[in-house]
């Protein structure tokens, strides 16, 4: 195997150091398995793309990764230590790790600005200046420096979900956690924030997008775990994953989805 | 049948006297039913199960009370439980803020309840704590619901102090009672005492429609 396409088939950024480590993780709902031992490894400056039907655990894998849920058996590493269990140390490794959901949620009692703050300020004791800051580099970054003053909402879907990155980002974590961050939007502000995203990939930041947009992660994913009945059926590159599928489960998924390469 | 409207101005002393009362009332309770409302519904919310069994089961007995009752059992039968003998005064205060507590816990609950639970995860998300969560999300969005809540509760509650006339307690009804029973203008005493509580309790009304309209949330 050694001619050029074949590269497309390798896992590039392998050889960075493993920033996340799923290792045979098992969370159930009383008598629903949701995940029934699920291994990954997100490396350095990687987009990792989870997709897969609905209901198939890999918004919960991802609420894992940050002890929004906690497991019931296997582990967790970040950045070479095992996952706190205790809030102190949870609280200390959430701080590195940016969330962003499928539904914003912005703080609505406050402008953007003080939404991006809010980090700095409470979290890391930043002082209001310096808080105030970083609010307005990071509203910058996403494109919204004219909506610093604006409430959530004043401001569209795609607006909304840019400042919730926005506000993500301004904490200055090592990995970026994306649940379904395009889902509740209009199909014409879709864009806008993959395009967000996107420029956050292209900067080196390492991220993990549970996301129903296969072309996103297509052209920006790095490695792409297919999810199904809380196991991953199928993980590699784009390549491999759309255009020549090993399972059959990733192929009914994508042609469910029409995709055809 | 003639009428003598002197007699309210005659009385005027007395009735200021007792409508001083009356918002000496009003003020004590909910400065006592608020924090305690706040704590009853944080213990519900969080306390171990058999606090969280007490806490409902006061709520869900002094809310289904008619607030007279409470007034009369305070009177009589504190009394014996306690056996402080309390002056009337802090008697009917008593029964207030035991009813007003028990609704303004619902309320306080209410609120908490009504922040979806995404706002106290994305608060979590950033590295908050349990109680940086509470304190920076969800008490200011509760807050802004709450208010207009206890705005209602507060004129309900105005007018409600009536009720301790029964057991002495010199607040404007009381006052105005027996101004009637001593100098026989019923008709006029009544009027007064309808007028009184009517023009204190109108702008208050009002205050209350512009608080929910001015707290209105917008998501």
């Amino acid at each position: 195997m050694s001619n050029a396409s074949d590269l497309s088939l390798t896992r590039v950024k392998a050889g960075g150091s493993t920033i996340i480590r799923y290792m045979e993780v098992v969370k159930r709902y009383g008598d629903f398995t949701a995940l029934s031992g699920v291994s990954l490894d997100v490396y350095a400056g990687e987009v990792v793309c989870l997709i897969g039907p609905s209901g198939s655990g890999k918004s919960t894998l991802l609420r894992c990764t940050n002890g929004l849920e906690t497991i019931d058996g296997g582990d967790i590493e970040f950045e070479g230590s095992r996952l706190a269990r205790d809030e102190r140390g949870l609280r200390a490794m959430r701080q590195r790790m940016g969330m962003v959901f499928q539904n914003f949620e912005l703080f609505p009692h406050l402008t953007a600005e003080q939404n991006v703050a809010e980090g700095p300020r409470t979290v890391q004791r930043s002082g209001t200046a310096e808080a105030r800051r970083r609010a307005l580099a990071m509203l910058d970054k996403v494109g919204l420096a004219d909506k610093a003053a604006s409430f959530p909402s004043a401001l569209s879907g795609g607006q909304q979900q840019r400042v919730a990155i926005a506000r993500a980002l301004a904490m200055e974590p090592d990995v970026m956690l994306f649940d379904e961050p395009t889902s509740a939007l209009d199909p014409e502000t879709i864009g806008e924030v993959l395009g967000v995203m996107k420029a956050l990939a292209d900067e080196g930041m390492t991220m993990v997008v549970v996301t129903h947009e296969m072309s996103f992660a297509r052209r920006v994913g790095d490695w792409v775990a297919v999810f199904d009945a809380g196991r991953i059926v199928e993980e590699g590159p784009p390549a491999q994953i759309f255009d020549r599928p090993a399972t059959a489960r990733t192929r009914d998924f994508l042609s469910h989805l029409g995709w055809n390469g | 049948m003639t009428f003598d409207w002197s007699v309210v101005w005659q009385h005027r002393d007395a009735l200021a006297g007792g409508t001083a009362t009356t918002f000496l009332l009003t003020f004590a309770t909910m400065a006592i039913a608020v924090p305690c409302g706040l704590l009853v519904a944080a213990l519900r919310l969080n306390g171990p199960a058999p606090v969280r069994a007490i806490a409902t089961a006061y709520v869900e007995l002094f809310r289904n009370l008619p607030l007279i009752l409470v007034v009369y059992w305070a009177y009589y039968v504190l009394p014996i439980l306690t056996g402080l003998g309390l002056p009337a005064l802090a008697t009917g205060l008593a029964a207030l803020s035991l009813n007003v507590t028990a609704y303004n816990s619902e309320t306080f609950r209410a609120g908490i309840n009504s922040i979806r639970r995404g706002q106290v995860e994305a608060a979590m998300a950033l590295g908050m704590s349990r109680a940086q969560a509470l304190r920076r999300v969800v008490a200011p969005q509760a807050l802004r619901r709450i208010t207009p809540v206890l705005a209602s509760t507060w004129v309900s509650l105005f007018k409600d102090t009536s009720l301790v006339s029964v057991i002495a307690v010199t607040e404007l009804a009381y006052v105005s009672m027996q101004i009637r029973a001593q100098t026989f203008r019923v008709l006029e005493m009544l009027t007064a005492m309808a007028a009184i509580y009517w023009l204190l309790g109108y702008p208050q009304a009002k205050l209350v429609d512009w608080i929910q309209r001015r707290y209105a949330v917008t998501e």
